[in-house]
């Protein structure tokens, strides 16, 4: 039986109306060089990410549920040569809003260089390989159960829209963390070795991480080889573990490397689990806030040290 | 002229080359995600979704070994991998857009220098095509000179009819082989009509014009705007079709370990990369030029073929939505 | 096994015969195939290349670096810049390692029958020309005269030490070496200046000429107008390209420059084909 309820995206008409003001405002009075956005791409529904520089093009600007970039990954140093200098305006979801936090408390980005426009958000489809489903409690990404930044706070624009009271959304990514701290380590191990054998390396949950900006990814060095490159099992568990333990204390949850994987490994249960558990041991979570260092990156009296055995 | 398979024969067909000891790779749910692989059973054959990964992988795998070594003191012991045990395989419900793929990657594993890794899974494997009543907006075969019911690389295509089952049709030696060595299972004509071919997508693209453009356009300023969302992840070419660029290394210690080969591609930083630190293709946008100039001109000027069949995986997988087929059409439109 | 199922990427094993230090940081190895039907059979032309095997490191490319003239054996000249060529370097005399090839094109020695030739090149590209050098001195009285304008940054950095101090002994070889200017030593008796300026002073004849041309893309850049103002046509002049390969053999994709695959149409180019290229290389 198919009880899965339609989500009303109509208020994405204002917001995007509202964007385009916005874009088409600090554009053309010269306050940003440059607004980072989404478009409209060929497929019927689909959406891309667009950088403008004309204040003629913000009404190409858009936001639908097929709105699923984190765009943060566009303001990092791996992105050589897109932005010019001076201010950028960049269009964020409160998911994505909290990569940007995390960039600046990295020393990656600088606050007075960005004008957020923030986003009223509803959701986002889960996967958008067919850009024109339509926006359900099935089609949703399992981050939207489970999120609670549908108004970001922080930013310098965030369009006039109230959220309506939409569907109860399950928090998909808490019950399957739950049902495999549940099982055995072997149990685990079974599952995520079975995961990790259908990874072909193409690196799409690396590219798009806003948090993977360095210059040489550990694992493009060959001198020496960390980890072996080829898509095999050992090789690829070793992977997405050494990236898991690279986002620890900075992942924040925008779970676009789960959404991009074009092998649908759940790669974001690994990150959700590690958040859970620095948590529970540091007190720590990524938020709409600067935070000068993550857990992993500094030491206080305080931290838990009962690992020490 | 044996032309019809009914569902269960064919389900028949497949079971008894399992039995036979034959390789049967079909698309088949593995955890949600529709991709070709071995059956066990003609049961786990799931014909309703293109498969999330091409065809190509029966031919070219993600990643072969291609010797092994061990070092006996100063001695290096070398050993081969012996191309005679391929399994025969007979790889099944390959759409248009896969099949015709295949004969498109035997030139340039055959460019002078035999790679018997690809050539010789070529010779042992028979290819059942199966034509395409249902299509997205990604798709655009027709925009490349193929269609739903194209049977380039089919040695048997198989169109499904009303009431179930499939007209059939053989194109080579090793399909009639096939029908031949199961003649039962197959009847003399069948009265039902085909059911109505997926709806072409795209017109057709003017693909001399487009290699015209491209041609003369290497270093133009378009380049730079077109990919400039591209984040440099391998996914458009690990799911296409005809994309076959590969890397070769060591794996183990000095003392004991293989050489292999895996895909590769050239949206990667470091696929041009030289060791002393420069790289003609620096940034992403010269990248991305290579692969439209790679499918669209210099596989034609090399073998007078496109090497993309319109599958529109690339533009469903694609983490930023860069859609290649209006990339295409906009230079055609130049 | 027969031919037509050979496997394409299996290398020969070859034994490191010899190794010389050619500069601090630059050697060449001496290698000998250990089967000896390869030994006897191997063959190649001034040109090409091969991909050299360190078991565990990997491959790399270098041109060969011996002359074909010369039997039971074959040279690479390399300097420790990535993993496998730091792997090379801790190899001794009587390791083994593998070697595949030949591959590519080579220079149309044919065609240079009876011509001039002029050999221009700087630092630790020497090797691709040394070959045909070598070549045509085992084969001198083919050719006309030969000129050879080499050049490193210093005089420790220059490679084939043996071989320039044998071609400066031949009367039927014109050498002018040269180091740039602050690279020489007290006892250098060769030019001072870059090798393009060194080259406008020699001033070779471009009549009935052929230029061969290898260096780093600074050297080349600055050369090419020399050449052209001494008379010689882009159809007269060669040179060598490199590019990232893995195969070697024109099936990976990746050293492409345009719809040039330096591996299989070259890596032997003249310099009427490489102005003709995209600046990808």
């Amino acid at each position: 039986m198919n009880n899965h309820a339609i989500i009303d995206t109509s208020i994405y008409t204002a917001v995007t109306e509202a964007i385009r003001a916005e874009a088409q405002r600090i554009l053309s009075g010269g306050q940003v060089t440059a607004v980072v956005g989404y478009a409209a791409a060929r497929r019927k529904g689909s959406a891309q990410p667009i950088i403008i520089t004309d204040a003629a093009d913000a009404g190409k600007l858009i936001f639908t549920s097929a709105c699923v970039n984190n765009l943060a990954v566009y303001l990092t140093k791996t992105k050589k040569g897109i932005l010019k200098d001076g201010k950028i305006g960049i269009v964020v979801k409160g998911c994505d809003l909290r990569a940007l936090f995390g960039l600046m408390g990295e020393s990656q980005l600088k606050r007075e260089n960005l004008h957020l426009i923030g986003i009223p958000c509803l959701g986002v489809l889960g996967s958008t390989m067919q850009p024109a489903t339509a926006l359900t409690t099935a089609t949703i990404a399992s981050k939207c159960g489970e999120c609670d930044v549908h108004m970001p706070s922080g930013c310098d624009f965030i369009p006039a829209v109230e959220l309506p009271q939409g569907p109860q959304l399950e928090g998909k990514y808490a019950a399957e963390i739950a049902r495999l701290e549940a099982l055995t380590p072997a149990e685990r191990w079974a599952y995520w070795k079975e995961q990790f054998a259908k990874c072909i390396k193409c690196y799409a949950c690396r590219q798009v991480c806003p948090f993977c900006f360095c210059e040489q990814c550990l694992c493009d060095r060959n001198k020496p080889q960390m980890v072996d490159s080829t898509p095999r099992p050992s090789g690829n568990t070793a992977w997405h573990i050494v990236r898991a333990m690279h986002l620890a204390g900075r992942c924040a949850g925008c779970a676009e490397c789960e959404r991009v994987c074009p092998m649908d490994i759940p790669l974001n249960l690994l990150n959700r689990k590690m958040a859970k558990e620095l948590k529970e041991l540091y007190d720590y979570e990524s938020s709409l806030e600067v935070q000068e260092k993550g857990p992993l990156n500094s030491y206080a009296e305080k931290d838990d040290q009962s690992f020490i055995k | 002229m044996l032309n019809y398979i009914s569902e269960q024969n064919l389900n028949d067909l497949l079971d008894q080359l399992i039995k036979s000891g034959k390789r049967v790779v079909a698309p088949r749910i593995n955890s949600g995600t529709p991709l070709y692989e071995p059956l066990s059973a003609s049961g786990e054959m799931d014909l309703k979704e293109l498969p999330r990964r091409s065809a190509k992988e029966t031919f070219f795998p993600v990643c072969e070994d291609i010797l092994s070594y061990e070092k006996e003191g100063l001695d290096i012991k070398l050993s081969d991998v012996d191309p005679a045990r391929f399994p025969e395989t007979v790889l099944v419900g390959v759409r248009p857009c896969d099949a015709a793929a295949i004969p498109v990657l035997d030139a340039v594993f055959s460019w002078d220098y035999k790679d018997q890794f690809f050539l010789e899974r070529r010779r042992k494997t028979t290819i059942i095509g199966l034509a395409c009543t249902t299509s997205d907006d990604a798709c655009f075969c027709t925009a490349v000179g193929l269609s739903p019911s194209t049977t380039k690389g089919s040695d048997l295509f198989l169109t499904p009819v009303e009431g179930g089952g499939y007209a059939c049709e053989t194109y080579s030696q090793k399909g009639e082989e096939l029908v031949g060595n199961h003649k039962e299972l197959f009847a003399d004509t069948t009265a039902a009509n085909p059911l109505p071919l997926a709806e072409a997508r795209t017109e057709a693209f003017d693909l001399k014009k487009i290699k015209a453009w491209l041609d003369d356009n290497f270093e133009n300023s378009y380049w730079d705007g077109i990919a400039i969302s591209c984040v440099g992840c391998g996914a458009c070419a690990f799911v296409c079709p005809a994309c076959h660029c590969f890397d070769i290394v060591d794996e183990g210690t000095e003392k004991k370990g293989q050489r292999r080969k895996s895909w590769d591609a050239c949206g990667f930083w470091k696929f041009t990369h030289h060791a002393s630190g420069h790289n003609p293709r620096d940034l992403q946008p010269k990248r991305y030029r290579n692969r439209i100039m790679h499918k669209f001109k210099y596989y034609d000027d090399k073998f007078g073929q496109t090497l993309c069949t319109g599958c529109g995986r690339c533009i469903r997988v694609c983490p930023v939505g860069i859609d290649i087929a209006a990339i295409v059409e906009e230079i055609s439109h130049k | 096994m027969c031919e037509s199922n050979k496997n394409i990427y299996l290398p020969n094993l070859v034994t490191i015969a010899d190794i010389i230090n050619e500069t601090p940081d630059v050697r060449t190895f001496r290698l000998v195939f250990q089967d000896e039907a390869v030994r006897d059979s191997f063959s190649f032309r001034a040109g090409q290349f091969a991909e050299y095997s360190v078991f565990g490191a990997g491959e790399v490319t270098f041109c060969i670096a011996s002359a074909p003239t010369r039997a039971g054996y074959i040279e690479c000249t390399f300097r420790g810049v990535g993993r496998v060529t730091e792997s090379l370097r801790n190899l001794e005399q009587g390791d083994t390692m593998a070697v595949r090839g030949p591959y590519g094109n080579s220079f149309p020695i044919e065609e240079f029958y009876g011509k001039n030739l002029v050999f221009v090149a700087g630092g630790i590209a020497l090797p691709p020309l040394r070959t045909l050098i070598c070549n045509c001195l085992d084969q001198r009285d083919k050719f006309g005269d030969i000129t050879i304008v080499y050049g490193a940054r210093t005089e420790a950095d220059l490679v084939y030490k043996r071989e320039l101090a044998e071609w400066h002994e031949r009367s039927d070889v014109r050498l002018v070496k040269t180091v740039d200017p602050g690279g020489e030593s007290s006892t250098w008796d060769g030019k001072v200046g870059f090798v393009p300026t060194i080259l406008e002073e020699a001033a070779p004849s471009a009549e009935n000429s052929i230029a061969l041309l290898c260096g780093p893309p600074i050297m080349i850049k600055y050369t090419l107008p020399v050449l052209e103002k001494l008379g010689f046509t882009d159809e007269h002049v060669y040179t060598t390209l490199e590019n990232r390969m893995k195969c070697g053999l024109g099936k990976c994709g990746r050293c492409n420059v345009g719809n040039v695959y330096v591996c299989k149409d070259g890596p032997v180019f003249t310099a009427k084909q490489v102005k003709a290229m995209p600046l990808e290389y």
